[in-house]
């Protein structure tokens, strides 16, 4: 076991750390789930591609720097460390860029890896549907094959970023006739193409971070396809690998409101129960498992291991951590918890916005208990039969 | 950076962990429980086959897993000795392997006793250790000798020497006594012993949600596996889960030392104490008998939680680092 950062690790920790300290903007950007908000982190995308930052595990050839993971470990501690902006850009680069380069041909790397990098074109998920959430394999939504394009009919739901993003990428029916894990293609769809209607849906806070689609008869050209026609199923699932599994969430987020929330327990702890400090230190516990547990992670996909069912135990252990350290916040934030922003709201509502978006992580990127379902059946080999 | 066991660590860790499965089999464990209970005392002297299995532990270098290499051992470092930890909590080993070799022997070195030392890694002594955060000695039916530690080593004192006086254990593979010697704290047995119980939690726990995964595949109600059930299955995966985030912060632990050990402890103290409410509960009636042998490794752990530093001085120890302190934390302070 060797626990040691290589002088070469090293060192470009300290370029990332003097980069951001000049071009982190100085006030936190407007939340990226309004109109205002999108288009300020669209330009820090463009900033940080100016750097060459946006993706430093990418291949050169695409715009990254073609460093390894624990690198990409390293920036994001930077990143967090300064309370850089959150990625608008995340569906794209951390879910879509490494399918696309796991499936993708040559042309469609070159054609949607560099403006994904530099925030031009900015990407949004479109899985579910209404009549399939947890239940990915019950998709309707159809992509019927005409000659050299698809035209796609039917609604997909709950496209995070769609409202303002540019494009999409989803699960769509192109065999007909066929059924559950069958028949189906993943597709990269414009969300300026005609015939494909947003509806902004308004989240717990208000703001529109996701939206229905509705497709019309939506043509998209075959060379949009990814991954094998009909074959959709294994590409999703190499998706949702990275989402559930590393890309999505480095710990360097927790870890950096873990520190935040001992602080605002120092400040409020002379009017606190002696039970809320623990809560705070396990808390920081759990942010510290975290980071070990990933770096053995990345440490094991260096060597070559591939990413399967402990993506499923890390999307559990993130997602509930997260939502028990805001829960936490807001414990010790008492009267002052409900306080959206202005006068009195502790830290400008930053802690209330963080316990909504929590109580979102255990719903996306497939339910907790669906992930426990996989590990419980693929991993401690107990059986399907029966629900 | 690469934090996993090296191919050599691997392969020493998984030949120990097949040796403690093949000569310490549920079996052997029921026989020295339904011995004991024949008793109905708590002897203070060796089992039977204890000297058997103890020799084999000597022949295979087991007790010289951390001694050097000019001592005659394989100068592994702690975190190998942790992975040989867990198999021993796999197996709920009834002897003191893992104290020997993982911190008598560590102590005999900083001490300078290389005559005793030599004597414990051939198997012919076993030594015992008195210490604040070990208010309850274990295994004093084996023991010849005991280290009462100090702040940088320790004394050696023969058993017949201090007054032992047998306390009663639930867990029938264990045998207690208490010493009114006084003991200093020493850093190196406090950081091993907390590191090394930590990692026989774990694999205790990973044990008894082997065993229950393995029950509920077997118990058919309602037509089906009890397994086939979510309400089974989630609870499983959620014990799971929690074993799988312990491991590398107890690896982390016994690399780093400092205040990564009180997360790492309590962490496994957690996971452990959830895998056996969780085990019990899918084992159902079964798993409130002495008839299967989820219990030995339940009592264990309950055991384990109190050893080294409880719950409660870890989580002390954390509050004075973390909210009475100026510990630095956040992000970059986990690998330095």
């Amino acid at each position: 076991m060797n626990i040691n950062y290589t002088p070469h690790q090293k060192n470009f920790r300290a370029e990332v750390r003097e980069w951001l300290a000049d071009h982190v903007p100085g006030e936190r950007l407007p939340s990226f789930d309004t109109k205002e908000g999108f288009e300020r982190h669209r330009e820090w995308e463009a900033t940080l591609a100016s750097g060459n930052w946006s993706n430093v595990n990418w291949p050169l050839e695409y715009g990254g720097r073609g460093l390894d993971l624990i690198s990409w470990l390293i920036f994001e501690e930077e990143y967090y460390r300064v309370d850089a902006p959150l990625r608008v850009s995340q569906n794209g680069i951390f879910l879509l860029a490494p399918t696309i380069m796991e499936y993708g041909c040559n042309e469609q790397k070159a054609r949607f890896l560099p403006p994904m990098a530099s925030g031009k074109e900015i990407w949004a998920q479109a899985w579910s549907e209404p009549g399939a959430g947890s239940d990915m394999a019950a998709i309707t939504t159809k992509a019927i094959r005409e000659g050299d394009h698809y035209l796609i009919s039917g609604q997909k739901i709950w496209a995070s970023r769609a409202v303002f993003a540019d494009w999409c990428f989803g699960l769509f029916r192109t065999e007909e006739g066929s059924e559950r894990h069958k028949g189906l293609s993943m597709i990269l769809v414009p969300l300026d193409s005609p015939g494909l209607i947003r509806r902004p849906i308004a989240q717990l806070d208000g703001d529109t971070g996701f939206a229905e689609l509705f497709f019309d008869k939506v043509r998209v050209p075959v060379e949009n396809l990814l991954g094998p026609e009909h074959g959709g199923w294994s590409v999703a699932m190499v998706t949702a690998g990275f989402e559930r599994g590393l890309l999505l969430r480095s710990p360097a987020r927790f870890q950096a409101a873990s520190a935040r929330l001992v602080k605002l327990y120092k400040q409020h702890k002379d009017r606190l129960s002696s039970g809320v400090g623990e809560q705070v230190i396990q808390a920081w516990m759990n942010t510290e498992r975290f980071c070990a547990a990933t770096y053995q992670l990345v440490s094991r996909v260096q060597a070559g291991a591939l990413i399967s069912s402990e993506a499923s135990a890390n999307k559990l252990f993130w997602s509930e951590m997260d939502r028990h350290l805001h829960r936490t916040a807001m414990s010790i934030m008492g009267a002052q918890a409900e306080l959206e922003h202005g006068l009195d709201a502790i830290d400008n509502g930053r802690w209330l916005g963080g316990y909504i978006f929590s109580l979102a992580g255990p719903i996306y990127a497939g339910t907790n208990e669906i992930q426990r379902n996989i590990l419980a059946e693929r991993v401690l080999g107990l059986p399907r039969v029966g629900v | 950076m690469d934090f996993r066991y090296t191919q050599n660590q691997q392969d020493l860790i998984e030949a120990t962990k097949k040796v403690l499965e093949g000569k310490n089999t549920l079996q052997r464990l029921r026989d020295l429980v339904g011995e004991r209970r024949a008793e109905n005392t708590i002897k203070q002297t060796k089992d039977n086959g204890a000297s058997d299995i103890w020799n084999q532990f000597a022949d295979l270098g087991l007790f010289g897993i951390m001694a050097n290499e000019t001592d005659g051992g394989l100068e592994q470092p702690l975190v190998v000795m942790a992975g040989v930890a867990e198999a021993a909590g796999y197996v709920a080993l009834p002897e003191p392997l893992v104290e020997l070799a993982g911190i008598v022997v560590p102590l005999l070195s900083q001490m300078n006793n290389l005559e005793h030392l030599i004597q414990v890694l051939e198997g012919r002594l076993s030594v015992g250790i008195i210490t604040p955060l070990l208010p309850i000695n274990n295994a004093t039916a084996y023991h010849d000798m005991f280290i009462v530690t100090s702040k940088f080593g320790g004394e050696l004192i023969l058993k017949e020497d201090l007054n032992l006086e047998s306390r009663h254990s639930i867990d029938p593979l264990r045998t207690l006594a208490k010493t009114d010697k006084p003991s200093s704290l020493n850093t190196l047995a406090d950081y091993h012993g907390a590191v090394l119980s930590a990692a026989q939690l774990l694999g205790l726990a990973q044990r008894m949600i082997d065993m229950s995964s393995e029950y509920a595949k077997n118990r058919y109600q309602f037509g089906q596996p009890i397994g086939a059930f979510q309400a089974i299955k989630h609870q499983l995966a959620t014990a799971y889960m929690q074993i799988e985030f312990t491991r590398p912060i107890i690896q982390l632990a016994a690399l780093q030392g400092g205040v990564v050990v009180h997360n790492a402890k309590l962490a496994a103290i957690d996971a452990a104490m959830l895998a056996a409410e969780t085990a019990i509960q899918v084992h159902g009636g079964m798993g409130y008998t002495y008839e299967v042998d989820l219990h030995l490794f339940m009592k264990r752990t309950w055991a384990l939680c109190g050893e080294w530093g409880d719950r409660s001085y870890h989580m002390k120890k954390l509050e004075d680092y973390l909210l009475n302190g100026e510990l630095e934390i956040g992000t970059m302070r986990t690998f330095i």
